[in-house]
């Protein structure tokens, strides 16, 4: 069948409408999302500036973390990293994390005292300062053409390889060490400032491990927090010749002096605990003084997923209900098993692991830091180093006499928010698709009905009328009180009052035939009368003429023979155009018998023969009860009389060839002759009431074209079929008759 | 003395005609336009033998009820319906309430003349003795040619005038076929073949309501009807 845009497909593609209602929803959990952003930002500021808050002009926090310097120089201003885990002194630096970023790098520009070239110096060294707990853990890894240790018998710890660490404590005092081992393994660590006839005192507060390796030695080293302040220097020197004499000198800055010393930065407790205050907010927090450098931290940004979190999770526990309905529990069955993981293919989850390296620990970098650091609250979104994760970060800077001194970092990742927007969007999903779904089947089940009825209604206008015009069935009045009700009951309006139409039509002939039936009457009986009276007159005059002339005979009227002759005409039309419709009648109430069609048929046939003595007719007797018909004999024979009369009439050379052939259950006969051809598409309205075809036949007999349609009511009486047709040959016509047979 | 007819007929025409014609003939005739006055002069008295058209006037089945009241009247007064009307419905529903015969306009005025005299003939001719040459007797079956009687197992069947002659026609000559025509002039009426078969269907039941039996009226297919007496007598013995 070929496809066409019926009333289904238009209402579905209508009804396609509705898929727009996931995308305005879509773009309104984007803008809900976008105001959550904003208000995100909002608190994150809030947040950042209530911790720059806590912190403004208290220049105590600030002044011992060598934050004052006006700039701090790398490799001479030493950043104290957290430590995370505790450090074993063992010379080795597996145990640092990310050593090889932590570290610096000492080389020839370090140099102290005196300027060797690249050539002469045979030295340099990396170095690493980190903290944990109540030491400062130093790392240094030396690399020397020569190690020379200290002899075992020398007494002076400065003519070999040695390290020179150098503070001002808490209290002001400035104090020199010099580590100097005779041999690899637990360090021999001195004091050599404050000491009585310049002998070195052991520092047994300076712990380490000094390990040989093939290109110079190790050395790791401890030294407690409440040795230093903020000033340290250290620096490793260099000697070439068994109690040699120093050669090369480097190190962060020159450990000589109390002035010379660089600074170091050691996260601040103070500051830490005020932020640690914070720490609940599911923020990552960082302090950074003016030289970005980090004075505290707390926080995780992976679990910083800001404040929305909390409220998500707690819509995210179903409420367990054990008696939820049957359709609930299917739909949440639903929900888990397919939903849910298309939803977390096709959304974007937040991730739970991602990896944000932008910041190293100690210096921190960013427009927003500078832009705090300048005095001026900034906010940015940045996306986390791996791209996974989208990382909002709000500084806000820290006031000390109206100096920026430091800033605070709030930074939290909006899984927060992309949880509570997967979550918005998962549900509006799943309602607008189960909407989507019920509202589609309803308007394919509407669709269908309206289709169906609208369908049903053209059928049964179709079957209403046949392929002739005439009424065969009613169209049934719907109920339904729409408007194809409406059109069904305007249907069924037309079609009866169509039908009643066709009916006065069809009746035309009988109800023509009743009404001039009187008049013709009247013309009828004066014109007798008229006749009787001349007859009588005569009669009178030939009784008195009768003497003069004896022999003569009556001279009838020849104009009241012929108006008597006009009326016979008139009178058998009538009566033929009653026929029809008498036929219609009788057959309405004739009682349908089994009967044996080939004996109607003999006979018949036998009886043509009689009738028509000219006409040689091709029929060969058939057997017997072989074909039982459920009708009217009677009528069976009047219809071949009409059939056969018009084959003779229409025959050329006076040859009519009858034919029975049995097919399944139905009998088919064929009356065929030479006549003249049927006129194109005049096959089926020969049977039609008042068709005729004659044109050379005329005769004195009147033709209405009754005698077909006479044949047609009987077939159809049988539940039989007629209709002529050009043979084969195109060398005449075949009527063909088909009657269904009762086996 | 003259028979004195009575005419119910509307159409003014058709009606003087008829009683022109009926008067030349030596009857009296009455004429009436339409029921009311029928009646009127019916119950004073009594017509030899009403023509009743059916429609009369406004009355669509006035022809009907004055039949019917008419045979309350009397069950012997010879009532014969001239009407436009032929239908098949209209026949058999004015046969059955009482009427002798039923005739369509297109008779002709002899035509007529002859019914009526025929009736005339019939009910003279039950009051007289019966006469054996007017007998004939096939079988089982019996007619009284001048008395217009059938009788069958020498039950009295009643039939109408024209079922009586058609009747007669096919009697007469046993074992005969007699094609529709032929019936049609016996019978001294025209109509279609179709009317003569639901006469003859008409007959049948007629007989069959006496014998359930009957079926000596063979149907010749496509040439007529036949008396065939063997026939009864093969289905009996």
């Amino acid at each position: 069948m070929k496809w066409r845009f019926g009333l289904r497909s238009k209402l579905l593609l209508l009804s396609s409408f509705l898929f727009t209602i996931p995308w305005f929803g879509y773009q309104y959990v984007w803008e809900m999302e976008k105001y959550l952003r904003y208000g995100q930002e909002q608190t994150i500021i809030g947040t950042a500036r209530a911790l720059a808050t806590a912190m403004h002009e208290r220049a105590n926090l600030f002044n011992n973390q060598a934050s004052f310097l006006p700039s701090v120089e790398k490799g001479k201003d030493l950043y104290s990293y957290g430590l995370s885990a505790p450090i074993q002194l063992d010379g080795l630096n597996q145990d640092w994390p990310d050593f090889a970023n932590k570290a610096h790098f000492y080389q020839q520009k370090n140099q102290l005292y005196s300027q060797l070239t690249p050539e002469q110096l045979s030295i340099n060294f990396t170095a690493a300062v980190g903290t944990y707990g109540k030491y400062l853990y130093l790392y240094f890894a030396v690399i020397d053409d020569k190690v020379i240790y200290r002899d075992v018998n020398a007494r002076s710890i400065t003519n070999n390889d040695h390290l020179e660490l150098a503070f001002i404590n808490p209290k002001g005092v400035f104090s020199r060490f010099i580590i100097s081992n005779k041999t690899t393994g637990w360090i021999d660590a001195y004091r050599i400032t404050d000491i009585k006839d310049d002998i070195p005192v052991p520092a047994r507060q300076i712990q380490g491990h000094w390990r040989h390796t093939p290109q110079g030695y190790n050395v790791e080293v401890r030294v407690p927090l409440t040795e230093f302040n903020d000033n340290i220097a250290f620096a490793v020197h260099d000697v070439d010749s068994p109690l040699g004499v120093i050669e090369a000198s480097l190190g962060s800055a020159d450990p000589s002096s109390a002035e010379t010393l660089g600074t170091i930065l050691v996260p601040s407790p103070e500051i830490e605990r005020i932020v640690k205050g914070m720490s609940y907010t599911n923020s990552s927090i960082w302090v950074v003084d003016q030289h970005h450098r980090v004075l505290a931290t707390t926080g995780n940004i992976k679990k910083a997923s800001g404040v929305w979190n909390k409220r998500v999770n707690l819509n995210n526990e179903r409420i367990d209900n054990a008696n939820e309905n049957f359709i609930l529990a299917t739909w949440h069955t639903l929900e888990n098993t397919i939903l849910k993981p298309l939803y977390e293919k096709i959304l974007t989850q937040p991730p739970s692991n991602f990896i944000d390296q932008l910041y190293d620990s100690e210096n921190l970098t960013g427009k927003h830091i500078e832009s705090a650091l300048a005095g001026e609250p900034m906010s940015q979104w940045r996306l986390s180093t791996d791209q996974q994760a989208v990382v909002l970060s709000a500084a806000y800077p820290i006031f000390i006499d109206e100096h920026v001194k430091g800033a605070v970092i709030v930074e939290e990742t909006t899984n927060g928010i992309r949880t509570l927007r997967n979550q918005a969007l998962e549900k509006l999903f799943s309602s607008i698709l189960a909407i989507m779904l019920i509202g589609a089947l309803a308007f394919f089940l509407f669709a269908s009905r309206i289709s169906n009825r609208i369908r049903t209604l053209s059928n049964q206008a179709e079957m209403a009328i046949d392929e002739h015009g005439r009424i065969n069935g009613n169209v049934d009045t719907s109920n339904t009180n729409d408007e194809i009700g409406d059109l069904s009951r305007s249907f069924s309006t037309a079609v009866n009052r169509l039908g009643q139409y066709n009916h006065y039509l069809e009746n035309m002939s009988s109800r023509l035939s009743h009404e001039l039936r009187t008049p013709i009457a009247v013309v009828r009986t004066s014109l007798e009368t008229l006749a009787m009276q001349q007859q009588l007159k005569e009669q009178e005059n030939t009784a008195s003429n009768l003497q003069k002339q004896p022999q003569k005979p009556a001279i009838e009227n020849p104009y009241l023979i012929r108006a008597q002759q006009g009326v016979e005409r008139l009178s058998l039309i009538l009566t033929n155009m009653n026929e029809s419709t008498r036929i219609e009648e009788m057959l309405h109430n004739t009682e349908k018998n089994l009967f044996d069609l080939g004996q109607v048929l003999n006979g018949c046939i036998q009886g043509y023969r009689l009738i028509y003595p000219k006409m040689y007719f091709d029929f060969n007797d058939i057997s017997t009860e072989q074909y039982q018909v459920m009708g009217s004999p009677e009528h069976i024979a009047q219809l071949l009389d009409k059939v056969i009369a018009n084959a003779v009439e229409f025959s050329n050379d006076e040859k009519v060839s009858v034919n029975v052939v049995q097919n399944h259950n139905f009998v088919t006969l064929t009356i065929s002759n030479n006549g003249d051809l049927l006129p194109e598409q005049m096959s089926e309205q020969l049977f039609d009431s008042m068709v005729s075809i004659r044109q050379k036949h005329n005769n004195e007999q009147p033709h209405l074209g009754l005698g077909l349609y006479i044949a047609r009511l009987i077939c159809q009486f049988h539940s039989g079929t007629i209709k002529a047709i050009n043979n084969k040959a195109l060398q005449g016509v075949d009527v063909i008759i088909k009657l269904p047979l009762v086996k | 003395m003259s028979k004195r007819i009575a005419i119910v007929e509307d159409d003014a025409a058709i009606r003087e005609n008829y009683a022109d014609v009926l008067r030349l003939q030596g009857y009296q005739v009455q004429t009436y336009a339409n029921k009311n006055s029928a009646m009127e002069a019916f119950n004073l008295r009594l017509p030899n033998l009403a023509i009743l058209d059916i429609g009369l006037e406004h009355e669509y089945d006035a022809g009907f009820e004055l039949c019917q009241w008419l045979r309350s009247k009397s069950t012997t007064l010879p009532v014969i319906f001239l009407t436009a009307r032929d239908s098949d419905v209209d026949t058999v529903s004015g046969l059955r309430i009482g009427a002798d015969d039923y005739l369509t306009k297109d008779i002709s005025l002899p035509h007529l003349s002859a019914r009526i005299a025929a009736l005339f003939r019939r009910q003279d001719a039950l009051g007289k003795p019966q006469q054996a040459d007017h007998m004939l007797t096939i079988g089982p079956l019996t007619v009284d040619s001048q008395r217009m009687t059938i009788q069958w197992q020498s039950q009295h069947v009643e039939l109408t005038i024209t079922e009586f002659w058609m009747l007669y026609a096919l009697a007469k000559h046993p074992g005969h076929v007699k094609n529709r025509s032929q019936l049609m002039q016996d019978s001294k009426i025209y109509v279609d073949d179709s009317t003569i078969t639901s006469h003859i269907k008409r007959i049948r039941k007629k007989f069959t309501y006496i014998d359930s039996d009957f079926n000596c009226i063979e149907t010749v297919y496509g040439m007529g009807y036949r008396w065939n007496q063997n026939q009864v007598e093969t289905a009996g013995s």
